[in-house]
């Protein structure tokens, strides 16, 4: 059998460009990440669903100008189909949603944590993948819905010691953008494309995004009026803008009332800045930032009542989030709060001689089957002192040794306490017993 | 914002052709499954890993006339690299061992759960993905690592309420059929080819194989040796056939041994016609079967001592299995042992008037810090009944 390799040359072992592989300790980080993730997620009493990676294109092809859908990884599968890898997850749930039809009772408050891809140019060495964990509530027109996604989210950061110092919350309302473009009369079809350009403010500067502005034929007194409003940090200056019966500034001072029922509102402030990328958004939205202003946005969201029309359905209202798995990792070592994550077994097996291995074989099933986590030692030849070795590496509690004195005393083996150095003599079964009387 | 849809037609809502959703039921059973592999993979103190799902082709392009090679969702990306999605993670959990190189301590006991895809012709209504569980040990060479993966497939059908009256595993070894193709004089570059081949037998008929293993240079004479030696499945004709000294011969005696040590010996048997469909293993193969034989394979594995050096690196011993989520979940069905899943929850909250809203979320916040799973009603207008 020959593959590339064979010649003498070496595969490529680093993943594919912008990939990660995860070796053992990184993948025990992933999956502490992970069931934090979904331990609030359950506590929210949300239920997880999952799609394909693999969706068709047409999911995707939102004309509204935004990066996710300019950095799309898509392909033509060997059937010439045209589909992509997905950049989010919010479309295959809108696809699942419409899917079930008439069927579909709501509310619904699904959450999912699915690796999500763009393509993009590698010079900067960027991901090309990476995890996201989404909260959606399907069917809850008012702001109770965002109000509930913001609290899993601060649940989520202060499972994790993260506090209200070190991570904040901007709020705003895609009403706000509205009733701005309604007053300068602005088609509604102009709308989404002016979120997308106006989302960029802190990354491009600003005659950048006048002139993006322009070409989408917004008039210049329109361009002024915008960027003024998406400098509005309270509530009093919301009003004077546009009025204390705006659907925008209702919906904003329940969801901040909400907010203090919850006892989150130290995480919460109003920003009009924040706008948010994707095209759907058509109320709340909501970004996490870290106060240090050290890093990207952690997490980002809002409501979204208009997607499913967009796929020849009826509209819902929607509102989620996406919660990334990078962002947050490099806040937790910033703030010293990641954990290390060292490999734990319970018991270290092993036959002193080898006539005892298929003995040994039968105690470390003993020990598995009453929940403990063995490694059996299946090596040939190794000495006390790699074995010890061994132990400290795996962090293991006990040591059982099988030795043909022992063993021919009705089944003993010899049991070293790798804490406190101790060294017994019993049979499995007492073992059994002692350990879980000590609950070790 | 406009999309394919608005124009009054819907988009498909189907998910692509072969691939699944997973909707909150199907999702709970899925999530029970994985939590069953993670355990028993656990106790054996094995560490989960995980690989990228897209590859480089080049980890795929063997030249044994696999099935799985010969399906493999392939695609050029759109820096014109040719890339695939995996079609199984044996591959990529080589290229890392060699990443690591000199520095990688052996023995490694890792284990994942990860999706993998093929690209057929779906006249079929087969998927185009599946969920495989993979347990492998690399930097052991002798049969003990095979039996501790043998003991873990049999405790995780234990653990799902599956017996030995239910499931078998048939394990032989490729030594079998390498001793006898050495005693035809058949060149080594043959063997993985001869295998992926003779692996075909329960599939197509016996002239269909006898003609492909004509078409890649086996005499008839051989031909017939290698179809007689599969039919073996006592290790007394085995050691007839090949010699009581022959590797295979001890190698399998002594993994039955060990079984017997782990209380297993009831699941195995010695059955020459397994070979597994694999070009890379060298030595123990095996099997997990449906005993009333109505289904596929469950699970398969063996031992695959010369991967890493088709890679270009240095030889490790290593042996591995592969257990995917389909045929299992028929199985459960089949004996009534799949479990419902329906969703449970701890408490509801309401208020019931709008007034209170506002404090119900209060105390949903302060029974879900003291972890339980709290449902807060937060639509408008809901009756008691609701």
């Amino acid at each position: 059998m020959s593959t590339k390799g064979s010649m003498g040359s070496q595969i490529v072992t680093d993943p594919p460009k912008g990939t990660r592989d995860f070796p053992p300790e990184d993948m025990r980080m992933r999956t502490w990440l992970f069931n934090n993730f979904r331990e609030v997620s359950r506590l929210f009493s949300f239920e997880e669903v999952d799609f394909p990676m693999v969706e068709s294109e047409e999911l995707y092809t939102r004309k509204a100008g935004e990066e996710i859908v300019g950095q799309l990884y898509n392909f033509e599968d060997k059937g010439g189909r045209k589909v992509a890898l997905r950049p989010e997850l919010t479309p295959s749930l809108a696809r699942l949603v419409l899917q079930k039809g008439k069927a579909q009772v709501f509310p619904l408050k699904w959450f999912a944590i699915g690796q999500c891809w763009r393509y993009e140019n590698m010079t900067r060495g960027r991901r090309r993948e990476h995890y996201q964990w989404n909260m959606d509530i399907i069917g809850v027109p008012g702001v109770e819905a965002e109000a509930e996604l913001l609290a899993a989210i601060v649940m989520f950061f202060e499972r994790l010691g993260i506090t209200s110092k070190d991570v904040g919350i901007k709020v705003s309302n895609r009403k706000v953008l509205q009733a701005v473009l309604e007053k300068y009369e602005i088609q509604a079809d102009n709308f989404a494309p002016v979120c997308v350009i106006v989302d960029k403010l802190d990354k491009l500067p600003r005659d950048v995004i006048e002139s993006e502005l322009a070409k989408i034929n917004v008039p210049s007194e329109a361009i002024d009026g915008i960027l003024k409003a998406l400098t509005l940090q309270s509530f009093d200056d919301l009003e004077a803008l546009i009025g204390a019966e705006s659907g925008a500034v209702g919906e904003l001072k329940q969801l901040f009332a909400l907010a203090e029922g919850y006892g989150i509102q130290d995480w919460l402030q109003f920003d009009a800045s924040v706008v948010r990328g994707l095209a759907y958004y058509t109320g709340t939205v909501f970004e996490g930032f870290d106060k240090d202003r050290k890093l990207r946005a952690i997490c980002g969201g809002g409501r979204y009542d208009r997607l499913l029309s967009t796929y020849g359905g009826l509209d819902t209202p929607a509102c989620g989030f996406g919660f990334g798995d990078a962002v947050i990792v490099e806040l937790l070592k910033e703030k010293k709060l990641l954990p290390k994550f060292p490999h734990v077994v319970d018991d270290v097996v092993m036959a002193l001689e080898d006539s005892l291995k298929i003995k040994a074989a039968g105690v470390a099933a003993q020990l598995r089957k009453s929940g403990r986590v063995v490694e059996l030692v299946i090596e040939k030849g190794k000495k006390m002192r790699w074995v010890l070795k061994q132990c400290e590496t795996l962090n293991a509690k006990f040591l059982v040794l099988l030795g043909t004195t022992e063993w021919e005393q009705g089944g003993k083996v010899t049991v070293k306490n790798l804490a406190t150095r101790e060294q017994t003599v019993k049979t499995v079964d007492e073992l059994i017993e002692s350990m879980s009387a000590l609950n070790v």
